[in-house]
Order: structure tokens, then sequence, then C-alpha cells
């Protein structure tokens, strides 16, 4: 059974619509991974519209260039994983920019907005708990609670056990 | 009297841009200039919505997060208007359609427009989410709607390799790489961008160009239906010439006999060459990554 037209017209936008959001990325993103990821992208709007197109001529064409145009993306990523290691070490760093020398010796340098700025590392606020009961003293008095406490390297919490001390 | 005559040129601009039929054609999407205009408006929109979701480095605190909300606004506004506003005249002569068209069929309809949504919009989070590891996990998703729409459109021999191949190889192999090489904390250069502006205008434009192509070749196709079959073609190879012509046509059909033992078929004896060398290809692209991070480098001091 052939398909529709229909199929035939909404596979090859949505190929093309996956197509040019994978460009836009390669351009756009500094990122030497998300760039190759965009690029996968790009290989996956061609595989849609290449099965559309087997679809709507029913034939094997497009699925068995599809089958290979797989192989060739998982060979792809295999040296382009490789060679983002090998650059990693390098600079490291994942940033594009870092080599922009590789450039055509007459071209001028790409214009660079400004230098980028590492900021710190956003702070993680982790859950404070307030201590409930007694920690498992084997019939210990607070003392050795103390002890404990003191042995698994967590700071006594202030106010807490002095009213038990005295 | 000035705001007297404000009123009746504003009143004369006004007759006048209604009564010129042409800017009536424009706005209300009945003459072929205006279906372009309007499709052009849709899919600049999407792209400045998208150019606004792009990590950028803003002036005022928290404008880049505002800009990201408006963009990701806009882009779900192009992206519905893609599929409801008329902008094409194809299907039937003088019937409004929109850039996708409905199948005809409330199933169909229901899966290919559910796995093309998710598909678009995880494309969309995937280039412009700041983590390169979000990144990848929404290439994931696109994979899986991806293959949701192959097994709809008959290939799913294809799908299941999607999902082993990509989702469950090439994207863990991302993500140990993003894990091996990820510098602490967030990187400057995943919050900005290099030239987001002209990288969206070059995408709205390599859209327009598809979809312009798509469109008006659909169109061309619809007056002389089958003019374009790949099956009239002659036979490149001489292996596609193997047994009778019954047998021939049985093997180049899809609904015939089971999925995998048909494409088995078609992969071993059409394009086993092609399949000899993708074998190598693979062994070269093994033993190249091997040789690639096996080799030293010094660091620059």
């Amino acid at each position: 059974m052939p398909g529709s037209e229909a199929a035939l017209n909404n596979g090859l936008i949505l190929g093309g619509l996956l197509f040019s959001l994978g460009l836009v990325g390669f351009l756009a993103r500094r990122n030497l991974i998300v760039m190759f990821l965009c690029a996968e992208l790009m290989l996956q709007g061609v595989s849609l519209t290449l099965v559309a197109f087997s679809r709507f001529h029913n034939n094997w064409a497009g699925q068995v260039f599809s089958i290979f145009s797989l192989a060739i993306a998982a060979s792809e990523a295999a040296i382009a994983l490789a060679l983002v290691v090998v650059l990693f070490r390098r600079g490291n760093s994942l940033d594009v920019s870092l080599w922009q020398d590789l450039r055509e010796p007459d071209q001028p340098p790409p214009d660079e907005d400004e230098p980028p700025a590492e900021e710190p590392p956003p702070e993680t606020k982790w859950p404070v708990l307030t201590v409930a009961g007694r920690l498992p003293g084997h019939g210990k008095t607070t003392e050795g609670e103390g002890k404990m406490r003191g042995a698994m390297g967590e700071p006594r919490p202030v106010g807490v056990g002095r009213e038990g001390d005295r | 009297m000035p705001v007297l005559s404000m009123n009746l040129i504003a009143q004369a601009m006004f007759a006048q841009t209604t009564s010129n039929p042409m800017w009536k054609g424009l706005v209300e999407g009945t003459s072929v200039g205006g279906m372009v205009v309007r499709a052009l408006a849709i899919l600049a929109a999407g792209g400045l919505g998208l150019f606004l979701m792009l990590p950028r480095r803003s002036r005022t605190e928290g404008g880049a997060e505002g800009g990201r909300f408006v963009g990701a606004i806009l882009a779900t506004i192009s992206l519905v208007l893609l599929v409801t506003a008329p902008v094409s005249a194809a299907i039937t002569a003088g019937h409004p359609a929109s850039l996708f068209w409905p199948l005809g069929n409330v199933p169909a309809d229901v899966i290919f427009f559910t796995c093309a949504g998710i598909s678009l919009v995880s494309a969309l989070m995937m280039i412009t989410s700041r983590n390169p590891v979000y990144s990848a996990l929404w290439f994931a998703m696109v994979l899986l709607a991806n293959s949701g729409l192959y097994f709809q459109q008959g290939a799913e021999f294809l799908a299941a390799s999607t999902i082993i191949i990509y989702a469950g190889a090439i994207i863990v192999t991302f993500l140990f790489v993003v894990m091996l090489a990820q510098p602490m904390g967030a990187a400057a250069y995943d919050r900005t961008s290099r030239e987001p502006l002209f990288s969206c205008i070059a995408g709205v434009l390599m859209a327009s160009a598809l979809l312009g192509t798509i469109h008006f070749s659909a169109k061309t196709e619809h007056a002389t239906p089958g003019s374009r079959s790949v099956t009239s073609l002659p036979p490149v190879n001489a292996l596609q010439t193997v047994g009778t012509p019954a047998e021939q046509a049985s093997r180049w059909a899809i609904g015939n006999g089971p999925h995998v033992a048909s494409l088995g078929r078609t992969l071993y004896l059409d394009h086993y060459t092609s399949v000899e060398a993708v074998g190598v290809l693979l062994l070269a692209a093994v033993v190249g990554a091997m040789l690639i991070t096996s080799h030293k480098v010094e660091k620059p001091a």
C-alpha cells in the first residue's frame, strides 16, 4: 500500500524543520559536544525524510539508506568523541573558540564579543536536618553520644545536648 | 483642527489598505504571495523565539531568564500556527491548508502530531539548554519520538535499531564524554552563543527554502501523479535483476512478507557491496578512535 501524499508532505516538513534546528544549534553553540549533537540532529532530519520517501514510493531504498546513515553516524560519533577527548586534554576546555587558530591563514579572526568570564559554580544549598531524638548509643549516656557524634566527623550542634549535660 | 485632519488621514489610509486587493490578499492569505508571507512570518516568529531562547549574556540581572520565557512562548505560538494557520492551497485548489496536512485518519493524525510535537519541542530544548547533559537527554527524547514516526511509516526495523544504536549506544557515549570532560560548575561557553542572531537568520532561511521547495514541488507532483516514481527507473545494479520480474516486484514492495526478512533480502541482495563498505568503515572508525585517544599529548605549560 503506497503512502499518501499528506504523510509524505508531513514527513518532509518535519525533517526540514529538524534539519534547520540542528543547523542553528551547530552554528550558535560553542560547546564541542553540543555541536556534534546538533550534527546528529541534522542526520535525524534527513533520516526522517528518507523514511517518508520510502513509504511514499513503497520500496526499501529509503529505509536502506537510513540504515547506512545510522551506521555512518555511529562511526562519526566514535571519531568525533575521540577528537573531543583529545582536544579537551589539550585545552582543558570544550570551548570551540579555543581552536580558531585552525582557520585559513589569510582570514581575519572571528568577532568575539568578550572574553568568557568564568563564573563560580552556583552554591548548592543542602537541606539542614534538625536532630530528633537520640542517636543509638548502645545504652550509653549523652556523653558517649557526644563522643560518637564527634567521631563521625560532625560538629556538635550548638545548643543541643547542653541542657542534658547539666 | 489638527486632530480632525489626523483622523481624516488615518481614515483615508485605512480605506486604502482595505480596498487594495493585493494588501487584502496578503492579510487574509488568499493569494499565493499572502500565503508565502504568512508562512515566512510563522517561521520568523519561531526563529525569533529560538534567538531569545539561546544562551546569551544579558546586561540586566535575570534578563536572560525573561528572554528565555518570552522566546519559549513565541516558539510555542509558531509551532501551533504551523499546524493550524492556513498557508497553502495545495490539497484541493481553493481550500487553504496549513503547512502540515491532516492525514484524514484520526489515529494516524494523533500519533503523527504527538510524535512530531515531541520531536520539535525536544530539539528546541536540546539546542537551547545550558547544560550539555540535558542536551544529550533531550536528544534521546527526539530519537524516541522519531522512532514512533518510523513505526508509523512502516520502518519497524529502523525504529528498533534507532533506539538500540542511537539512544542505547551513541547517547550513552556522549554522556560518558560529557562526564569525563566537563569542568566543575557551569562553563562560561555554555552560557554564551556565537552570533546567535545570524545563526537564527540562517536557520529561518534554510527552513523557508526547504519548506518552499517541498510545497511547490508537492503541487507539481500532485498535478502529474506517478511521474517521478523511483521504481520505474531502470536498474542500475546487475543484482537488481536477480529473479523473475514477479520476484523483483515482490522484493521491492514493503507490505509483502515478513518485514525484517524482506529488508534483509533487499539489503544483502541489492546493496551487499555497500554493506561490506559500511563494515570496513565501522572497523576503520573503531581503530581510528583507539589510535586518536591513545596518543599521548603533552600539555602546553
